[in-house]
């Protein structure tokens, strides 16, 4: 059984169900059997992927979608060795650069090059070139992108590349240009319900729109958070009703009352705690940026409107920092100890205030 | 160039060492090591003289080489080790079975003494391996020297030696069992196998590959006992769990007797005992130092016996060539000179130290304790700050900072995560922990970039011990606080297995990394759905849930109260 998010994935460009007219474009692109290379850019859970992969089959035909997961070496020339994970079919590989870590470029380099060199075997009746996938693109090193740039140029013959990534703004202007961008927006709230709908309608089960609603608002309209949601309520109860409660992630909770713990008390005690409860959630396998992400939202739910710009300041600070540094703890500790003095402080004044 | 120096050292490594002709062979070996400008002396020797042909030897003999204890009572290691050591040998050398022995310990605490007295009085036959002379003249700056250009060099000389050393393990084992045929009982052989500068190269990954390759099939084909001795320094005493990893000790059943430094009752013992010896002999050649002089060589040495008995033959020996100097003020000046080549005083230490002492190493905890509960001098001279910058005020350290990392014996990185996790008992106020945890933020911040965090990496210690030092404003008197390893190390190490397995376990979904973690993982965990892997399902279990609603005891370090009645006071 597998999960409605990979059941109900739509397959071909013209199944798509929302960005239609954007569908049609890339259809009109692939129509003349040759591309450029691409970077498709958007949030997470807009259909990046999803869209990506139908290009594919459009291009090559059903046989895309025989993947197989492959385990791969790469001896880096200072003789370490990389092991990353690939995913291909015949005619494509996809890989993510970003796991080997800083040895990425060398990771492009060669996965590309052997890519490259290898021709296809029939070339008269398939297309002459093959695409790579690069996903997390804006996770890359600079050195990696810079690598990537002299690749693109020289196997252009060979090989397309699709770049796939959140945001456009860490990938460097060389790239950035070489690419056709190609950006992937959220669904609309009532696209995302109208999706829930037509998968519920397909499993068998009848959704309340207003239950809808609410899972999309809860996923803030990522449409794979959304399509896990809605399948976590029927596992906690069918059938619906339009009043139950959406089941949000263990970490989300676990984050929001941490950031109670952390407006109720201001102490080097209670900052203890808090420390616990950090690393408990970077044990269960939350990044760190996301935790400080998390945190700085649910604070700024907590908090009074004064201070809301300080501690936006106070957070992007610290994330800054969080990003340069080696061990992240430093960094989100020290938000929180700044953000309960501040907080601290400004009770405090509200006190004496209402007292004289 | 390299066969030449296989011979030797093998041809060195088998002179036998009977019991009857022990100290012949030292003197011929003493030759040929000195023929080759070996700079490592024999290993420690002490105690009582015992023999008679020493008489006509050189009076700048080292005492250390004249004192060699030949029999049980002259060694200065407590008994019951000694006959801990004497029984692991009785067995092992009884039946026909070989086995292998592990022995630690700081250097000069006299392993390699007791093994040479034991087998002297059971009589069995000592086969030595020391490492190769060649090797030393890289190694023997006494630093050892981590920079790439020495471990690739190193690494030569490392292939060469482990299979000299596999050579020698070989025809030990060879040469022993054609003699074991004719021969009594009491010529079982032994081997020994000196580590003390072998341990420079553990680090390096492959030395302790090669040992336990090489120990493994001495088990298996060996019916002789054989010893290690590694010698390990109270700063890096993982190297014989470098070497020996636990796996590697159970499955060849290695035992491990570990030895203590020795005692100063024991030391002093000693001492007084060369020293009247040989000041009987000398003929006042010798001035005996006196007792306090003693008493400062005993205490400086640290349970080195071998450095203490150098130091007083070195107080004693300048002495008697400048003459008429009262020895103390010697000492003195000997040991004034010394502080001064340090470039950190010693402020608030205990005394002066003696003769070429050795470093005296600040106990991690005793070290985190003077900067986290950061004493303040009384009232020295005070710098008056201006007024608007009064709060800003501190009174004056009684620690150097910088003095205490030094001599913590760890890595400032690393004493920064012992600091991080302990300030927070010491602190009473937020604004003061405000600030600290920015000077720890900062602190990281310093050595963030690889190029240059070997040169920064003492300025963000710096940085994080003073930040903590002068943001602690409130000064409390806590009393003692149980203090914690950092749980950052583990904490890190499990983040990035959880996530490697996660990526491995569900590459199926074909995902990238964080929505897999932040997304899938959290609801699969919600999903009945069963899968059909069982690494899967405990994976789900341990990772997707969190525990809701009530505080993890498991990284924080105290049981805390209830947290609703704390949440009412707002």
């Amino acid at each position: 059984m597998s999960l409605w998010v990979d059941k109900y994935r739509p397959t071909s460009l013209g199944k798509l169900d929302y960005h239609q007219e954007q569908a049609s474009q890339l259809k009109n692109l692939v129509q003349c059997g040759d591309f450029p290379h691409l970077l498709v850019y958007g949030p997470s859970g807009a259909g990046k992927k999803t869209r990506i992969m139908c290009l594919l089959r459009e291009l090559y035909g059903a046989g895309v979608e025989k993947l197989r997961i492959e385990h791969q070496t790469i001896v880096a020339p200072s003789k370490k060795k990389i092991e990353i994970n690939t995913i291909a079919s015949n005619y494509h590989l996809e890989v993510n650069p970003s796991d080997a870590g800083y040895q990425d470029r060398v990771v492009i380099q060669e996965l590309i090059k052997t890519m490259a060199q290898s021709q296809q075997i029939q070339a008269s009746t398939q297309r002459e070139f093959k695409v790579v996938l690069l996903t997390e693109v804006d996770r890359l090193t600079k050195d990696a992108q810079h690598a990537l740039r002299r690749t693109m140029e020289k196997y252009m013959a060979t090989c397309r590349l699709v770049l796939c990534s959140t945001s456009t703004s860490k990938v460097i202007g060389p790239i950035r240009s070489r690419c056709l961008a190609v950006r992937v927006p959220l669904p609309s709230t009532e696209e995302v319900c109208n999706v829930l709908t037509s998968v519920c309608k397909k499993e068998g089960l009848l959704l309340p729109p207003e239950l809808a609603k609410r899972i999309s608002d809860k996923s803030g309209r990522n449409l794979r958070k959304a399509l896990l949601m809605c399948e976590a309520c029927r596992v906690q109860q069918y059938p619906f009703s339009a009043d139950q409660d959406v089941t949000e992630p263990d970490w989300e909770v676990f984050l929001r009352e941490t950031a109670n713990y952390i407006v109720s008390q201001q102490t080097p005690q209670r900052l203890l705690e808090v420390r616990g409860r950090l690393y408990e959630l970077l044990t269960h396998c939350i990044p760190a940026d996301i935790i400080m992400k998390g945190l700085v939202r649910e604070l700024l739910n907590n908090c009074d409107g004064h201070l809301k710009p300080e501690v936006a300041h106070m957070a992007a600070y610290y994330e800054h920092r969080l990003q340069l540094g080696n061990k992240a703890i430093y960094h989100l500790e020290a938000f929180t100890a700044k953000f309960m003095a501040v907080y601290k402080k400004f009770m405090e004044d509200g006190l004496d205030g209402m007292m004289f | 160039m390299l066969s030449f120096l296989t011979n030797c050292s093998v041809d060195q490594s088998f002179i036998d060492l009977t019991g009857q002709n022990l100290f012949d062979c030292r003197e011929k070996r003493g030759q040929i090591l000195g023929s080759q400008i070996e700079p490592m002396r024999p290993r420690k020797r002490k105690g009582e003289i015992c023999s008679s042909d020493l008489g006509h030897r050189k009076q700048d003999e080292p005492w250390v080489d004249r004192y060699t204890p030949c029999s049980k009572v002259d060694l200065a290691v407590h008994k019951k080790k000694v006959e801990e050591v004497e029984n692991w040998l009785k067995v092992h050398t009884d039946g026909s079975q070989g086995g292998l022995l592990l022995l630690t310990g700081p250097s000069g605490c006299g392993k390699t003494a007791t093994i040479q007295v034991l087998s002297l009085e059971l009589g069995l036959r000592i086969q030595e391996w020391t490492n190769p002379p060649k090797l030393d003249s890289y190694t023997n700056s006494q630093q050892v020297s981590f920079d790439i250009f020495m471990s690739v060099k190193s690494k030569f000389h490392l292939t060469s030696q482990s299979a000299q050393f596999q050579e020698f393990l070989l025809r030990a084992n060879k040469y022993n069992c054609l003699k074991m045929v004719g021969d009594a009982r009491s010529f079982f052989p032994m081997s020994i196998q000196v580590f003390d500068k072998y341990t420079v190269f553990s680090c390096l990954g492959c030395a302790h590959s090669c040992c336990a390759v090489s120990s493994r099939c001495f088990v298996k084909t060996s019916r002789f006992p054989l010893v290690f001795i590694v010698s390990n320094s109270p700063s890096a005493d993982s190297s014989s769990r470098f070497l020996f990893p636990r796996e590697l000790m159970e499955e060849l059943h290695i035992s491990n007797i570990s030895f203590n430094p020795v005692a100063p009752t024991t030391m002093m013992k000693v001492l007084t005992r060369i020293l009247t010896n040989e000041d009987g002999k000398s003929n006042g050649r010798v001035i005996v130092p006196d007792q306090t002089v003693l008493e400062m060589v005993c205490s400086g040495s640290s349970g080195d016996i071998r450095s203490a008995i150098n130091n007083l033959q070195f107080a004693s020996q300048k002495e008697a060539l400048r003459g008429n100097h009262p020895l103390k003020s010697k000492v003195m000046a000997v040991s004034r000179s010394t502080l001064r080549k340090k470039s950190k005083p010693k402020n608030g230490q205990e005394g002066q130290p003696p003769v070429g002492m050795k470093d005296t190493c600040l106990f991690l905890f005793r070290a985190l304790g003077k900067i986290l509960h950061c004493k303040k001098a009384e009232c020295a001279f005070a710098l008056q700050l201006p007024s608007h910058l009064s709060q800003h005020h501190r009174e004056s350290l009684q620690v150097d900072p910088e003095w205490v990392i030094e001599h913590s014996y760890v890595s400032g990185e690393f004493f920064n995560l012992y600091l991080h996790q302990n300030y927070l008992d010491f602190f009473s106020e937020m604004e003061d922990v405000e600030k600290a945890s920015e000077y720890m933020s900062d602190a990281d911040l310093l050595t963030s970039d690889w190029m240059s965090s070997n040169t920064m990496r003492e300025y963000a210690s710096s940085v994080a011990t003073r930040g903590l030092l002068h943001s602690n404003s409130q000064q409390i008197a806590v009393g003692f606080r149980p203090l914690h390893k950092p749980n950052w190390l583990l904490v890190s190490k499990k983040h990035r297995e959880n996530c490697l397995a996660a990526q491995f376990l569900f590459r199926h979904f074909c995902m990238t990394p964080v929505s897999l973690q932040t997304e899938l993982l959290p609801y699969l965990a919600k999903f009945t759905n069963p899968f059909k892997n069982q690494a899967e399902i405990t994976f789900i279990q341990d990772v997707g849930h969190l525990p809701l609603k009530r505080f993890s005891l498991r990284y924080s370090s105290y049981s805390i109260p209830f947290i609703a009645c704390l949440r009412c006071t707002r």
